[in-house]
């Protein structure tokens, strides 16, 4: 075998193949880097709220600068700092082994006492047959259920956020209703004020379940908000389906999926209508809200006159104006229910704008 | 997904997917390759974040191959978004863009340390190749038996050797390219993968494992 040859094989590639490079190449390269990057858009998003001016990169500048705020902030008072709550520093979250070993990046917690702490941009993974809590004692608690995969993404006040890749968790918040938010792979889960439950499945598809409080569920245009006792499916590319409360009937379930989840025919979805229209009661008109902005503006009207007869629709709130979708006459209706304040679900949207994922 | 050039796509049972390599390394990234780096560098410093992605897409091998010199298998893939992840705030304290690769290469070994600093009951690796070692390896990363002593030997060589080894057997890289994204010289690249193969080709024959494949 020519030395130079194998040299050059090693070396570049090119040449004589060397056997023994060949079978190590072939046998080693399952092992090769092959993860998709993780959504940095998304995690730039979440600490859009922390970004520096680009002048500080300048070494003098950002010397001149920190002398600069040295000062000021010597003038200011160093008292009156102290009492001010920092918004732009990042906080950890304390992570407790409940049961099995969880991991917490490269750490595996064990035994009866493990803790950890999940910093932003760790992952934390359950397996099979462990669980976890994290809490946050500005934020809330969540439990973690086995084969349950997340990442902190920003956790400062006003801003906290997760990405639940698979798995499922049970939140409990008390933050202000909408800083507490999850990122999944088919909506974005905004904590209006609750306890829910969220679960996301291998294909991204996912289930949420409010137990307290109220939930909205976003993906574009589409939303949907699930109060206390309600459930809402989402599917990845389509976003969050119909809410309904769990105590509904089968068969006006049944006609919710029909109408938003599966790919009916036109004659279907009508007669679904008809059937959820028929079937539901003054409970479910949070529900036939929705259907508002799911089926087309030529059925608004037969939903309309079902709604206005479980709940008047309050003055100032016409046929003509909720067949066109107008948004303040939506939000006026919606606030009759008694199930929350929408002003905050707008709140949130303006505060967070370009939050819904695109996948 | 990074692209790698000259690989494939394989399905193995339990649903796992892994890129075999079919025939040559990825062929070497010319200048101009180095200069459209230096402006993705720069774009992702004026907060261009799909500018990072495509880093994360060149260098992600780079960043897989100085890991698994240094940790359990199992872990290389999380920790190489952790390296990114890190890097992505501290972009603006990288003084000369053109030295991206070895900035995140010192990023990565250093998160690499990190991982045993903070890592509970993890097996540590030695400068002899083990059998009972390599045996839990191969359990713990569902690798077989062979990969995993081959692996385990390249390990255990010298520090300058087991790096350039790994981007070459494992990631694919060719010599030009492994200099160009750590930033060592070519000459330093070429004396390490020489006398690196040479010491794995020893090392492999003394066993009898290596006796066997190696005729």
């Amino acid at each position: 075998m020519d030395t130079k040859n194998n040299n050059d094989y090693l070396w570049n590639g090119s040449g004589e193949p060397d056997p023994e490079v060949r079978r190590l190449e072939t046998m080693l390269g399952g092992l090769r880097h092959a993860r998709p990057a993780p959504d940095f858009t998304a995690i730039a998003r979440a600490e859009q709220r922390s970004w520096r001016p680009r002048f500080l990169a300048l070494p003098w500048l950002r010397f001149a600068t920190g002398v600069a705020t040295m000062l000021l902030i010597a003038a200011a008072g160093i008292i009156w700092l102290r009492s001010k709550p920092n918004t732009l520093s990042q906080t950890a979250w304390e992570v407790s082994r409940v049961e099995g070993s969880p991991r917490v990046g490269a750490q595996t917690l064990h035994g009866a006492g493990g803790k950890g702490k999940l910093d932003v941009g760790q992952i934390l993974e359950t397996d099979s047959v462990s669980k976890a809590g994290i809490s946050d004692e500005q934020v809330g608690e969540i439990e973690i259920e086995p084969d349950t995969r997340l990442r902190l993404l920003a956790s400062r006040s006003g801003a906290r956020r997760l990405s639940l890749e698979r798995g499922t968790i049970h939140a409990s918040i008390w933050a202000p209703a909408g800083e507490f938010v999850v990122d999944t792979p088919s909506a974005v889960a905004v904590d209006l004020g609750c306890v829910y439950t969220l679960h996301v499945d291998d294909s991204g598809d996912g289930q949420l379940h409010t137990t307290l409080g109220w939930v909205g569920f976003k993906l574009g245009d589409r939303e949907s908000f699930i109060p206390a006792g309600a459930a809402c499916a989402t599917r990845k590319n389509r976003g969050p389906g119909i809410p309904y409360f769990e105590d509904a009937s089968n068969t006006f379930r049944a006609a919710l999926t029909t109408l938003d989840l599966e790919s009916s025919t036109s004659r279907e979805r009508s007669a679904a209508l008809r059937v959820a229209l028929g079937t539901s009661r003054q409970r479910d008109a949070f529900t036939l809200w929705h259907l508002f902005s799911r089926v087309p503006d030529s059925e608004r009207g037969a939903v309309f006159d079902r709604l206005t007869a479980l709940v008047p629709a309050p003055p100032g709130v016409t046929r003509e104006g909720i067949v066109r979708l107008d948004r303040t006459m939506l939000d006026l209706w919606w606030d009759q229910f008694g199930l929350g304040d929408v002003k905050l679900w707008r709140h949130w949207e303006r505060s967070w704008p370009d939050q819904a994922v695109s996948k | 997904m990074a692209s790698v050039a000259g690989n494939k796509l394989e399905r193995l049972p339990g649903g796992l997917e892994l890129q075999t390599v079919i025939d040559k390394p990825a062929p070497v990234e010319d200048a101009e390759d180095v200069q459209d780096d230096s402006r993705l560098v720069e774009a992702a410093r004026q907060g261009d974040r799909a500018s990072f992605g495509r880093l994360y897409d060149r260098y992600g091998r780079m960043v897989h191959g100085i890991l698994l010199a240094r940790v359990p298998c199992r872990e290389v893939d999380d920790l190489v978004h952790d390296v990114f992840l890190q890097a992505l705030p501290r972009l603006h304290t990288l003084r000369d863009v053109k030295r991206f690769g070895a900035w995140l290469a010192a990023i990565a070994r250093n998160r690499a340390m990190d991982y045993y600093r903070h890592a509970v009951d993890e097996v540590t690796l030695s400068d002899d190749v083990n059998q009972e070692e390599i045996d839990g390896q191969a359990r713990a990363n569902s690798l077989d038996a062979e990969t995993a002593f081959v692996l385990a030997a390249i390990r255990a060589l010298p520090e300058a050797y087991k790096e350039t080894l790994l981007l070459r057997l494992v990631e694919g890289m060719t010599g030009p390219e492994i200099a160009e994204r750590t930033g060592l010289t070519p000459g330093s690249v070429r004396v390490n993968l020489h006398r690196g193969m040479q010491q794995l080709r020893e090392k492999l024959k003394q066993t009898s494992c290596g006796k066997r494949d190696m005729g």
